[in-house]
């Protein structure tokens, strides 16, 4: 089952397919992510970049191929037990945020909470102390009644709630001008950063590379891990 | 305070608030019909059955032997067809009986019906069927009077526990009785023939008031019956001389002592409440043309057989109200589980397995019967309240409306499992809610 502890990601011979397409549409022999470190996937629209995410994320299950997280084979799990090990040990952020409409942030955030392994007694506190380290002062407001930024917050607090091995972000800045992605990248490594989870973030978007110490083209994973930058 | 499951389900019922509240005022409509129908039905039966008492026949001359029961114990309409006191007498001496108390009916108090009758009525007579006045102290209660006591002589009343309610009347306080019923009243106004006569000239003093029986007595005013005779006579030697301005029971002829029923009970043994002697009694006095005998018990059982089959059409028609809730809980929730759809594909990728999402759509189905179900409840207490309203406006029934905890707990529980059913389907759609598919963007 473990490979190496000292990873939050390792992934080896991965492969996928959408039934009737021509091709993989991610296939990935091998990468690793250790604790903490930040990596940045590119690639075109449409080469896998979501897909690879939800992957990991166990959302999907692959053709082939392991994917570990924090030691654990993701796919190994079945049903619950795989959303529980979700829930516990991946947070994810959205380029649409995707809060949970006529919720308070509080809420947003214990949401969270209540599908991890945290104890119930933490969840209030937890939530309002990731909250306040973020900037949200009012965390029983609905987040609707919240400005685009300050939900951007509450989407990455709720993603760090539960101290999760890795951050799964998926085109995070997408829909941002260039200050507010700038922003909203430094709340997800802040965020990162404070709960000792590494990042895996995807993004067509050629100015976030130099954010990134490591940076992986999806196109060159495909054809035999060619690293770039770093 | 920690986000649970609980609070998901408020928020998302909170969130089509509309929806939530029409569909639970469904489901409360369906509970409430068929709550007030069941309880209507059992209490109606149970009010039917403790108005016969501990008497085994009713004799009259109404035409036929239901009517003479629903006339002369539960006051549905003055009887038509007197008998006279000779024939009184007559049947005194034909069976061993227990008791057999002459009734008169026809004069009324603010509406309420008056029922002269007996001293023996409060002493023989009891409206706990158990109650065997030669055996008294082994079984059954008889009357009981909040206050006051029986009458002793003429132009003495006793009021009933509602009647007294209802007209604020005290001890010793005087009264005029009117001479009609509200029912009859209506039946002479159609003809175009009444004319109101209260008869003012003979004051009654009350010196009685019962305790509730839970009987159609309650709502009654009892009086003598000799003097019921005399106010009678009274008016018709008025007519016959206007000069006379007092009657006494010296005034009365055999044709002014008329009763329009007798309540009757064959002699039993000690600890029964029974006699092998009825029906050969019952027989003998069936061969008589001029008197219609009925056993008030037999005449309850055969009047709900009769409207048993029309009480089990309405339960049904209830249940089917009850179900088609079930089916607007259903495309409630199916409706919104298209808005809803993002939601569980974020649940899922926060770790809410795909059963806990099918649990909380059930449970928020189940939620919405139940709140539907406790509205019905109240709305049954209300639309019971109203029923019984009616039946004692409209004929005199006394129905205290009564739900069974056990029948009422049953329908409230098939309530939430009708809507927990509803949930199934839309349970079952967020269940495979794709996720990935959900969490895209719009456009």
């Amino acid at each position: 089952m473990t490979a190496n502890h000292t990873h939050a990601l390792e992934i080896r011979n991965l492969r996928f397919r959408y039934p009737g397409a021509q091709q993989d549409t991610v296939d990935i022999p091998q990468l690793t992510v250790s604790r903490g470190e930040r990596i940045l996937l590119t690639g075109a629209s449409g080469r896998g970049k979501s897909t690879l995410l939800q992957l990991i994320a166990g959302l999907m299950d692959p053709d082939s191929g392991t994917i570990l997280v924090d030691g654990q084979d993701v796919h190994a799990l079945r049903g619950a037990k795989r959303d529980l090990f979700r829930g516990s040990k991946i947070g994810m952020v959205f380029q649409t945020l995707n809060l949970l409409q006529g919720f308070t942030a509080a809420e947003n955030v214990m949401a969270a909470l209540l599908f991890s392994d945290a104890p119930k007694r933490e969840h209030r506190s937890r939530a309002d102390e990731l909250l306040e380290t973020l900037g949200i002062d009012r965390p029983d407001s609905e987040v609707t009644e919240l400005s685009i930024g300050q939900q951007q917050r509450v989407a990455v607090a709720r993603a760090a709630a539960t101290r999760p091995a890795v951050i799964l972000a998926d085109e995070p800045t997408a829909s941002l001008d260039p200050d507010a992605a700038d922003e909203a990248m430094n709340l997800v490594q802040h965020a990162c950063d404070s709960v000792g989870a590494a990042l895996v973030c995807t993004s067509h978007d050629p100015t976030m590379a130099e954010r990134f110490e490591r940076r992986e083209s999806l196109d060159a994973l495909a054809s035999g891990a060619i690293r770039l930058g770093a | 305070m920690a986000l649970s499951d609980t609070t998901i389900i408020r928020r998302s019922m909170s969130s089509r608030m509309f929806s939530t509240v029409t569909t639970v005022l469904t489901v409360a409509v369906a509970v409430a019909l068929m709550l007030t129908l069941l309880s209507m039905r059992d209490s109606g039966r149970r009010a039917f059955e403790r108005g016969t008492g501990n008497m085994h026949l009713l004799i009259s001359g109404d035409a036929s032997p239901l009517v003479s029961v629903l006339n002369g114990i539960f006051y549905a309409d003055p009887p038509a067809r007197p008998i006279d006191e000779a024939k009184f007498n007559e049947l005194r001496n034909a069976f061993p009986a227990s008791f057999l108390i002459p009734t008169q009916q026809g004069d009324s108090y603010l509406g309420l019906p008056v029922l002269a009758t007996a001293p023996e009525f409060f002493t023989r007579f009891s409206p706990d069927p158990t109650f065997n006045p030669d055996d008294p102290g082994t079984a059954g209660e008889p009357w009981s009077f909040a206050d006051g006591r029986a009458f002793e002589k003429p132009f003495e009343v006793v009021f009933g526990a509602r009647a007294a309610d209802e007209t604020g009347i005290r001890i010793d306080d005087v009264i005029n009785l009117t001479h009609g019923t509200d029912l009859s009243r209506k039946a002479a106004n159609r003809a175009g023939a009444f004319e109101p006569h209260v008869h003012d000239e003979y004051e009654y003093r009350v010196v009685g008031i019962l305790e509730p029986t839970g009987s159609a007595h309650d709502r009654a005013v009892f009086s003598d019956l000799t003097s019921s005779w005399i106010i009678h006579a009274h008016d018709r030697r008025v007519l016959e001389d206007s000069s006379v301005s007092i009657t006494t029971e010296a005034d009365l002829l055999p044709q002014d002592r008329l009763i329009t029923g007798i309540y009757g009970r064959v002699a039993t043994r000690p600890g029964s409440s029974v006699s092998a002697l009825i029906p050969a009694i019952l027989s003998q006095l069936r061969s008589d043309p001029t008197i219609t005998v009925a056993q008030p018990k037999e005449e309850i059982d055969s009047l709900f057989g009769i409207v048993s089959n029309i009480d089990q059409i309405l339960i049904a028609m209830a249940a089917a109200v009850l179900v088609s809730s079930g089916i607007a809980i259903m495309l409630a929730l199916y409706n919104s589980m298209e808005q809803r759809r993002r939601q569980v594909a974020v649940l899922r990728v926060l770790g809410c397995s795909q059963g806990r999402i099918f649990g909380l759509v059930i449970t928020e189905s189940a939620f919405i019967g139940l709140f539907g179900a406790i509205a019905g409840l109240a709305g049954a207490f209300v639309g019971a309240t109203a029923v019984a309203g009616a039946l004692k406006a409209r004929v005199g029934l006394v129905v205290d409306p009564v739900f069974d905890p056990r029948t009422t707990l049953l329908v409230l529980l098939g309530t939430v499992l009708v809507a927990a059913t509803a949930g199934l389907i839309p349970a079952l759609i967020a269940y495979r809610t794709p996720v990935a598919k959900n969490l895209r963007p719009i456009g």
